[in-house]
């Protein structure tokens, strides 16, 4: 076996938060023990709260106070950091060790521009003593290096008059400036969009090979190191329990915990027997648009000044949605979803024409967590949704005020048994269900309004996979059973696949591309959904 | 996209609206005085041709509104009117008192930085500690303790213990400018004890909330020392958020200054406007308050446009 | 589940900040309550034998200037500082939340035209505001709890505004309205609920506030008016024996600092659970 060059050498780490009554917690880091080899990407992966960004900042020395190494060493280089001066460790940071986090729209200073904020790296060190000219020329190319064509006027920019994919190429160039041997990345993808991260990645890549860099590539998300990582290891509850080559681990998962992850991050696998209802284009549509243009409010004082026209997120939509269908949309951040489907529910004043052929429209939305309301039990959410729709007295009838009630509470029970979630759920509140059992009730409380349509915005995007496939059962059997349609919105090109007969594709506030999925997903026309899909099948290898 | 000046015209014009809306509850405070104002004045005793020729006089018998126009033309003008008790001019009269409340509050804002500021600034760097957490006690203590219920305090401190200061004997500023000050140190920082403590709290948890922040890390990261981040991150960006918080506190220490000047027999503001009370002298009460108003609406003004120069994010939306 | 937690590990700093409270606020709770059955002396009772005595063991605060026993005159002082904070605070609540609410939801014209009115009000510096309409229709201790409630009326009604415009942005809000539910159902029972939690700090901070407030109209004599006695009228009072028998101005100093502590540490121990509840 051919021995590596170690570049970094963790010798059996172990971390924890003593406090004060409890001077010997459960460590955090637990025998940790790997080295990272020179010029490799290696990729640390795990669930959140698995230790990895301990790990990594334990590398930078930039550990909480309360935190506390009890045992093990860090070596860098040959040198043993753990030994080493807090100033001296500090002299590294930036010129030997850089570090970009997950967080790019808040980890720029807001008061300060851009090329200030760089200028600091090369003045924080003193061995780098360069003319003001100098140390604008550095600055400047290696704003070019990481992709900007205007590198002079990002200088002169303040963070938030940045994207949140060049506030990241910014961060990027102030932790490559000095060209450290050594780059943390602590999931510096995991709030950008697919495609801003394929761009993100591969220029991650390209500086790993110009500056001959190191990366410790640190993620939640296995799927994520596809094409990037040349090792992977995995982490659980402070240890590693997995190390492998990055296509070994992808493809023959030896360990159940790394199997389990990569499921997770491929949802497709694990959902069979999904059958949605067959469509009926014959029949007029549920739910009609007709040029819809809308954007958000301009302030008072500009409405008269400005052009309308300025501020608008979408130009001309048109979509119709078929009785029984299942209609996916799908596009990436800001392409204008969201404010479609808040155009279509009303909630956003718009012009062109929206005409739904129900009385009411339902709708779930993507945050399990405030899609409840948490001072209230769900037998009351329930209430009020039959209130809202107005069909309460179809359903109460006559009778008695007990007799009535009782009727609703049936009703009441009956929805949300369909929705597979029992009489017991009735006086819980919301706090006390899981996310999926959230957005059951959610979409029991659009089911008992009995809408002939319900708008379904990313329901999937914060569920565990077991959870998203049992929701995503639940919306097809509604579908085939009751025949309601659904606009499926989604970044899971997966669940497209599987479920919508048509897709819709946006891009721009625009629907760029409309037709059966599996001729768009096959072979799309337009240029931004075979963006779209190229991005996907990079990182989720479709 | 919002530009410099389209912000500037924003505020500008919220100014003269609340202006406005200011000086419309004064009037119609005034106006609303239960029974005839005229007869108010004069007493029960009066005959009903004086009431009216009183009425006359005060232009009582016009209708509300060219009242209110006229009220108002005098108030911008600075010319709001004649008092009825001190047959003075109300502008001479808030002129004459105004050097007291003034400097009152300048020496007691001064007081409230030069205090709260440092020791923020220490107390932050290690929260948690003794330190920290003594001074956070004291400052609850302060907080709760009203200026004047301080004032007596101190009388009862500063009069027993060094017998330095002596209390109640006022010096005009065109005397003796380091009389003035003097006379008006212990007032001041009885009015500045609460506020000190309130701005250490602010101060400490925005610098506290600042060290926490992302781009702390990412200058950590950059190799940064501590001080230097202190330095060129946190601070700046604690006193960006401190702006409104250190206007609040100066329309505070005006408020308090009103009741503190009572407690050490200073000729301020706040004696003028008890006297005004006291003989129900509408045009000089009205002239006190609204000029108050007037002052604490400039000042927030001046406080939006100091954070909007601060802060990028609202200069360059 | 995660509530349940939160209760068992309350922070020991918000507990900290409750017992200290409690107990600062139950001294003078307590002296009211028995001051409604019982206090050593009548509190208005004047006595020329015996005047501005130190404390003693018959006067265990000592006696003003008229010889009132000023235990006596603490204790029943403490019922009007209780009063007028606690109706003042119900007013200001009120109108707050009926302002602040609708102000937030809705936003635009109406959300402007409310917060300029309380922007307008917030601009009279301290007392002022309450001190003209106390001048205007003259001192009593209604008068002082309305002027005092308008006064304080912007302060609640900001933290329903924020809060509101927050929450209106929250899932449950969007699905609520997508539903069909009428706004002023949207307000009263979707959002309130959910506003009281930030509003209980509120309340208990202006309690506090509007306590400074009444006791410093009371001390300029343009409040609780005489003889009922209150602490800002007792330290106005004491003020020109400060040297001679300064135990006039300590024990209601104290009194009324031990009230307003008491209810800033609960407010405090509030706001800490609050927010680490929230994250």
């Amino acid at each position: 076996m051919p021995r590596h060059i170690h570049i970094v050498k963790v010798h059996h780490l172990t971390l924890s938060f003593p406090t004060r009554k409890d001077p010997n917690p459960k460590p955090i880091l637990d025998d940790v023990d790997f080295g990272i080899r020179d010029g490799e990407i290696l990729g640390l992966i795990g669930n959140s709260g698995c230790g990895k960004t301990m790990t990594s900042l334990a590398i930078a020395g930039l550990l909480p106070e309360a935190a506390s190494i009890t045992s093990g060493s860090i070596k860098f280089a040959g040198e043993n950091l753990l030994e080493m001066k807090p100033k001296a460790r500090r002299a590294m940071l930036g010129k030997d060790i850089g570090m970009i986090f997950q967080e790019p729209s808040t980890a720029l200073d807001p008061l300060m521009t851009c090329g200030k904020q760089l200028e600091e790296v090369l003045t924080a060190h003193k061995d780098n003593q360069l003319t003001p000219e100098q140390r604008h020329k550095t600055i400047t190319e290696m704003l070019e290096t990481v992709g900007f064509t205007n590198a002079e006027e990002i200088c002169g920019r303040y963070p938030h008059q940045l994207s949140g994919g060049q506030r990241q190429r910014v961060l990027i160039a102030g932790a490559a400036l000095l060209k450290p041997r050594l780059l943390i990345c602590d999931e510096p993808t995991s709030s950008l969009d697919t495609v801003t991260t394929v761009s993100i990645l591969a220029l991650l890549k390209d500086l790993c090979h110009k500056l001959h860099m190191t990366i410790l590539f640190i993620s939640h998300d296995l799927s994520a190191v596809r094409g990037f990582c040349d090792r992977v290891m995995v982490m659980k509850d402070g240890k590693i329990i997995d190390k492998d080559t990055a296509s070994e681990i992808l493809s023959h998962p030896k360990n159940t915990y790394t199997a389990e992850l990569l499921t997770n991050a491929r949802l497709d696998t694990r959902i069979l027997g999904l059958e949605p209802a067959n469509a009926d284009y014959s029949k007029s549509p549920v739910l009609t648009a007709k040029d819809i243009t809308a954007g958000y409010g301009r302030s008072l004082f500009e409405r008269g000044s400005k052009k309308s026209g300025d501020n608008n997120i979408l130009h001309d939509v048109s979509l119709e949605v078929f009785p029984n269908e299942i209609l996916g949309l799908i596009g990436g951040s800001g392409s204008g979803k969201t404010t479609l489907i808040r155009s279509l529910l009303g909630l956003l004043p718009h012009s062109g024409t929206v005409n739904i052929k129900s009385t009411s429209v339902g709708a779930i939305f993507q945050d399990p967590v405030s899609c409840l309301n948490p001072a209230h039990t769900i037998r009351w959410h329930m209430e009020e949704a039959l209130r809202a729709s107005g069909k309460a007295k179809t359903i109460n009838g006559t009778g008695s005020r007990s007799e009535r009630k009782a009727r609703t509470l049936a009703r009441i029970i009956a929805v949300l048994e369909e929705c597979g979630l029992g009489e017991k759920y009735l006086s819980r509140h919301p706090k006390e269900l899981s996310g999926g059992q959230r957005q059951r009730v959610a979409i029991a409380m659009c089911l008992i309004q009995e809408p002939a349509l319900i708008i379904a915005d990313e329901p999937f995007s914060s569920l565990d996979a077991s959870s998203s496939a049992e929701l995503l059962k639940l919306m097809t059997d509604i579908n085939r059973e009751l025949g309601t349609a659904f606009l499926l919105i989604t970044h899971n090109i997966h669940i497209v696949r599987q479920i919508c007969p048509r897709v819709l594709v946006m891009d721009h506030g625009k629907i760029c591309e409309e037709g059966i999925t599996t001729e768009v997903l096959t072979a799309p026309k337009s240029e931004c959904a075979s963006a779209l899909l190229e991005a996907e099948r990079k990182i989720h290898g479709i | 996209m919002k530009s410099k000046t389209g912000y500037f015209i924003e505020k500008l014009i919220e100014l003269i609206l609340t202006l406005l809306v200011v000086s419309l509850l004064v009037f119609a405070a005034f106006s609303i005085i239960p029974g005839d104002a005229a007869r108010v004045m004069l007493g029960p005793n009066a005959s009903e041709a004086q009431v009216e020729l009183l009425r006359a006089q005060l232009g009582l018998d016009k209708p509300l509104i060219v009242r209110y126009g006229s009220w108002l033309l005098g108030i911008i003008t600075f010319n709001p009117g004649t008092s009825y008790a001190f047959n003075m001019s109300v502008a001479e009269l808030i002129g004459q008192r105004l050097p007291v409340t003034v400097g009152m509050s300048v020496i007691a804002m001064l007081m409230v930085i030069i205090i709260s500021y440092p020791l923020a600034v220490v107390s932050a760097r290690k929260p948690g500690r003794l330190g920290d957490q003594i001074c956070s006690v004291i400052g609850h203590v302060l907080f709760a303790i009203p200026p004047y219920a301080a004032s007596l305090l101190l009388i009862l401190l500063a009069g027993s213990l060094f017998s330095l200061v002596t209390v109640g004997n006022y010096v005009s500023p065109k005397d003796d400018f380091f009389g003035y000050v003097g006379c008006l140190l212990l007032p001041s920082f009885a009015i500045a004890l609460p506020k000190i403590a309130m701005s250490f709290k602010f101060l400490r948890s925005s610098i506290i909330e600042q060290r926490a922040s992302d781009y702390v890390r990412t200058s950590k990261s950059h190799g940064l020392s501590d001080l230097k981040i202190l330095i060129r991150h946190v601070l700046p960006n604690s006193n960006v958020s401190s702006i409104t918080i250190i206007s609040i506190i100066l329309s505070d220490i005006l408020g308090g200054s009103l009741i503190v000047e009572q407690v050490f027999n200073l000729p301020g503001l706040g004696r003028l406007l008890l006297m005004a009370i006291e003989r129900r002298d509408f045009p000089l009460l009205s002239g006190i308050v609204f000029y108050l108003a007037f002052i604490t609406v400039i000042l927030y003004f001046l406080s939006d446009i100091a954070a909007s120069l601060a802060d990028p994010r609202i200069r360059l939306k | 589940m995660q509530s349940v937690k939160n209760k068992t590990n309350r922070s020991p700093e918000a507990s900290a900040f409750y017992t200290a409270g409690l107990i600062l606020l139950g001294i003078v709770v307590v002296s009211f309550i028995v001051s409604l059955f019982w206090t050593p002396y009548e509190p208005d009772a004047t006595n020329a034998a015996s005047k501005l005595l130190a404390p003693c063991l018959e006067h265990p605060f000592g006696t003003d200037n008229l010889g009132r026993d000023v235990l006596s005159r603490v204790m029943s002082a403490s019922k009007y500082t209780i009063f007028i904070s606690a109706a003042g605070v119900a007013i200001a609540l009120i109108l707050g939340t009926v302002a602040g609410i609708p102000a937030g939801y809705f936003g635009g014209i109406t959300d402007r035209g409310i917060m300029l009115l309380g922007n307008s009000i917030m601009c009279f510096p301290g007392i002022l505001l309450a001190l003209v309409a106390v001048a205007v229709f003259g001192p009593s201790v209604t008068n002082v709890i309305w002027a005092l409630g308008l006064v304080f009326a912007p302060t609640f009604a900001r933290v329903c505004r924020v809060g509101t415009m927050e929450i209106k942005e929250l899932d449950y809000i969007t699905h609520a309205r997508v539903m069909g539910v009428k706004p002023v159902r949207i307000m009263t029972f979707h959002i309130f609920p959910n506003l009281v939690g930030q509003l209980l700090p509120a309340t208990v901070i202006g309690l506090a506030n509007m306590t400074l407030f009444e006791s410093g109209m009371s001390y300029l004599g343009l409040g609780v008016q005489p003889p009922d006695a209150s602490f800002g009228k007792m330290l106005s009072e004491a003020q020109a024996y400060v040297r001679v028998a300064p135990w006039l101005v300590i024990f209601p100093a104290l009194m009324l600092i031990f009230y307003i502590l008491g209810l800033y540490f609960i407010s405090e121990g509030l706001r800490v659970n609050l927010s680490k509840g929230g994250k």
